[in-house]
């Protein structure tokens, strides 16, 4: 096992957290059963590393080996480091026919003719997303494996989304993706995030939708009621409407655990009790970033408790329609 | 009227959620009840001002050693009040740095453990005075502690490192309730510290002992962050504060944390314009004349009210948790950071202020 594969496998180690360690070498399948059960996974952390790069040594493991066992981790645990989101647009007319392997072969053949020395593995996971690890070298260098980019792409759609790729890298990725799945340009999504699969239930709409109808209620009987009781079923009904308007915007039951959203504000001030901001002709520079554990789940609160006005404004409503969290606001482009 | 929604400190009143001229006017009215009294009959009735004077710029390095800015400034402070001392002597500093280094090592040989990373041998500390920062007669001068210690197993040669310092002063302190102390009390009632919180705990206690005073937490209330926001914002008229920031915890579930950032020359024009619209005051000598309150309530008002032209989401059913500009920056649970020494003393004034009012008699 050369030095490369060695510390890789160190660094890697360092890198997943020891609850993980067990499930992680089971999936890698790469140590025998034997040697697996040799390891005492009590013992400090240290330890387990060095005894497991004795026994990957053993066994002649090499760096494409422990390419893959970082590929396990990383799949298995994607809400790590930060996602950005791309979009393919321009579909040919074959595009929608791209299948796996064809899509394997064609990225493997554009990257390499765009770059020499670029290692790529390709996975296909459970729920259908095609996984890509991308190891960038030059001419000169071979593929550094410390810092290698994830790309997640779910065929058949047009969302790729996108892990620890320098600029310098970037156009090259994004044709190598066009051309494979047969489109003619791909853009930023203006969305990011920590949690892969947050953005990912965003964008695929894999939450619970409310659709707004006509009548939400059942129709009323005509009623006698008393002023009090009136007062009630007003604040009653004014709330069952915020609640109803909330969940129309955001979604019902558990919303996909995006964490941020940020707003560049250049718009001009208007305000009718201050008249010298209002005639003011250049805009009011300011930003807004909205951040919380589940932001959907906060914003849909502030709905449903009146913090948020309701209808919601179309820059918040934005967030979940349009599967972004990154937005410039100019008064000519309320949306842009 | 909504009964779930939290209210914040200062705002006695009902709101109402559209933006409207009413909702303006009845914070107007409701002012003088959110103005902060101290609510024990006092014999001196202190009250957070109203009205307060323009920081300026001050070049404080000819009255303040550039080495005791340095300790200072850019460093963040815990905030805390503490009330007067009882015979406390600026000529015993050296007597008191003895004691506390005893009282020190006597409680770490009881066991309590003074986590500063690693065993410690000895604590060495020392009290000195910060002189030049008492701005007024009645004002004491700041005094500065400091602990310092050596690793175990550090070698002769290495010096000690400053574990942990804090420093009790009194700046622009009131003078009617400075005078209005017996004799043997000396005012020193804003405490700020850094360092492990054990020895925080040690040195308030050592002081409380020794000098029968008793020390509280100094939250930055709302009304003082506001302050903040407009007086920092005042200041981008003679040093560019960058930007002006400001971050909401709105009380959802899960909380919503909002971080509002205004371009400083947009903040300064639309603090101008509040100003101007107070119809007494005079064009010309800005910076001599007073910053009321209500300015920096409509100041606040402007800022949110264009927040919510977009969001439709009012800021003011959240709270207020810190304010950050190029000068420093402040947060509720009484941490400040001072960035320039030109602005220490009208900051360290407010703060005074602030600890005065929490002062039990």
């Amino acid at each position: 096992m050369d030095n490369l594969a060695k510390h890789l496998l160190q660094r890697l180690m360092r890198r997943i957290p020891a609850s993980m360690l067990q499930s992680t070498l089971d999936k890698w399948g790469r140590l025998t059963a034997e040697k697996r059960k040799s390891l005492d996974f009590t013992q400090s952390k240290l330890t387990i590393t060095q005894e497991l790069v004795a026994l990957c040594e053993e066994s002649e493991l090499t760096v494409k080996h422990i390419t893959e066992l970082e590929m396990i981790y990383v799949t298995e645990n994607p809400n790590q480091g930060m996602w950005h989101t791309f979009q393919l647009l321009d579909p040919e007319d074959d595009a929608h026919s791209v299948e796996l392997m064809q899509f394997k072969e064609q990225f493997k053949s554009h990257l390499s003719e765009l770059k020499r020395n670029v290692s790529v593995k390709i996975k296909k996971h459970t729920d259908e997303a095609v996984w890509i690890r991308v190891a960038w070298g030059d001419g000169l260098s071979r593929p550094n494996h410390l810092k290698a980019t994830y790309v997640v792409h779910y065929l058949q759609t047009p969302y790729v989304f996108v892990n620890a790729l320098s600029s310098k890298n970037k156009p090259l990725l994004l044709q190598a993706l066009t051309l494979s799945t047969k489109h003619q340009q791909i853009k930023a999504a203006n969305l990011s995030g920590q949690k892969l699969t947050a953005l990912r239930d965003l964008l695929m709409r894999q939450y619970q939708q409310v659709f707004p109808t006509k009548y939400p209620s059942p129709l009323p009987e005509s009623d006698q009621s008393i002023s009090k009781l009136r007062i009630e079923k007003v604040q009653a009904e004014a709330s069952a409407n915020r609640h109803r308007m909330a969940g129309e915007t955001f979604g019902d039951g558990m919303l996909p655990a995006l964490q941020s959203a940020f707003f560049q504000l250049e718009t001009k001030f208007k305000d009718p009790t201050n008249e010298a901001m209002t005639q003011r002709d250049e805009p009011f520079i300011c930003s807004v970033k909205f951040s919380s554990s589940n932001l959907l789940e906060s914003l849909r609160h502030c709905a449903s408790s009146g913090i948020a006005s309701t209808p919601v404004t179309p820059l918040l409503s934005s967030i979940p329609l349009k599967g972004r969290n990154y937005f410039v606001i100019t008064d000519n482009v309320p949306n842009a | 009227m909504e009964g779930s929604r939290e209210r914040t400190p200062h705002s006695g009143v009902v709101k109402r959620r559209s933006k409207s001229q009413s909702y303006r006017r009845s914070i107007r009215t409701c002012f003088g009840v959110a103005s902060g009294l101290s609510l024990t009959p006092a014999l001196t009735a202190r009250r957070m001002n109203i009205c307060r004077k323009a920081p300026r710029s001050q070049n404080i390095t000819e009255k303040v050693k550039p080495e005791h800015l340095a300790l200072l400034v850019k460093t963040e402070w815990q905030l805390s009040y503490v009330t007067p001392l009882y015979q406390f002597r600026h000529t015993q500093l050296k007597t008191y740095a003895r004691q506390l280094s005893a009282f020190i090592a006597a409680e770490k040989q009881q066991g309590l453990a003074v986590e500063v990373g690693g065993l410690q041998n000895t604590f060495k500390v020392s009290f000195s005075v910060l002189q030049g920062l008492a701005e007024t007669n009645d004002d004491p001068e700041t005094v500065l502690i400091q602990v310092q210690s050596k690793p175990m197993f550090a070698r002769q040669e290495d010096p000690p490192k400053t574990v942990w310092s804090g420093w009790l002063s009194c700046i622009n302190g009131n003078p009617e309730y400075l005078q209005s102390l017996p004799k043997d009390f000396t005012c020193l009632p804003l405490f700020c510290s850094k360092g492990a919180e054990g020895l925080s705990s040690l040195v308030k206690s050592w002081l409380q002992r020794t000098f029968d005073c008793c020390f509280g937490p100094l939250d930055i209330n709302q009304t003082t962050l506001q302050w903040l926001a407009a007086l920092w914002t005042n200041c981008h008229m003679e040093t560019n504060i960058q930007k002006l920031k400001m971050i909401w915890t709105l009380p959802v579930v899960p909380p919503l944390q909002v971080t509002y950032t205004v371009d400083s020359d947009d903040a300064l024009e639309l603090w101008r314009s509040t100003r101007e619209s107070s119809a007494e005051k005079s064009r010309g000598a800005e910076d001599e004349v007073c910053i009321d309150f209500s300015e920096v309530t409509r100041f606040m008002q402007g800022l949110m009210s264009h927040f919510y032209r977009h969001f439709r989401v009012d800021l003011s059913a959240g709270e207020l948790n810190q304010v950050s500009s190029a000068l420093g920056s402040a947060k509720l649970n009484g941490k400040i950071k001072i960035s320039s020494s030109r602005y220490l003393i009208s900051i360290f004034s407010l703060l005074t202020e602030c600890a005065l009012l929490k002062m039990p008699i």
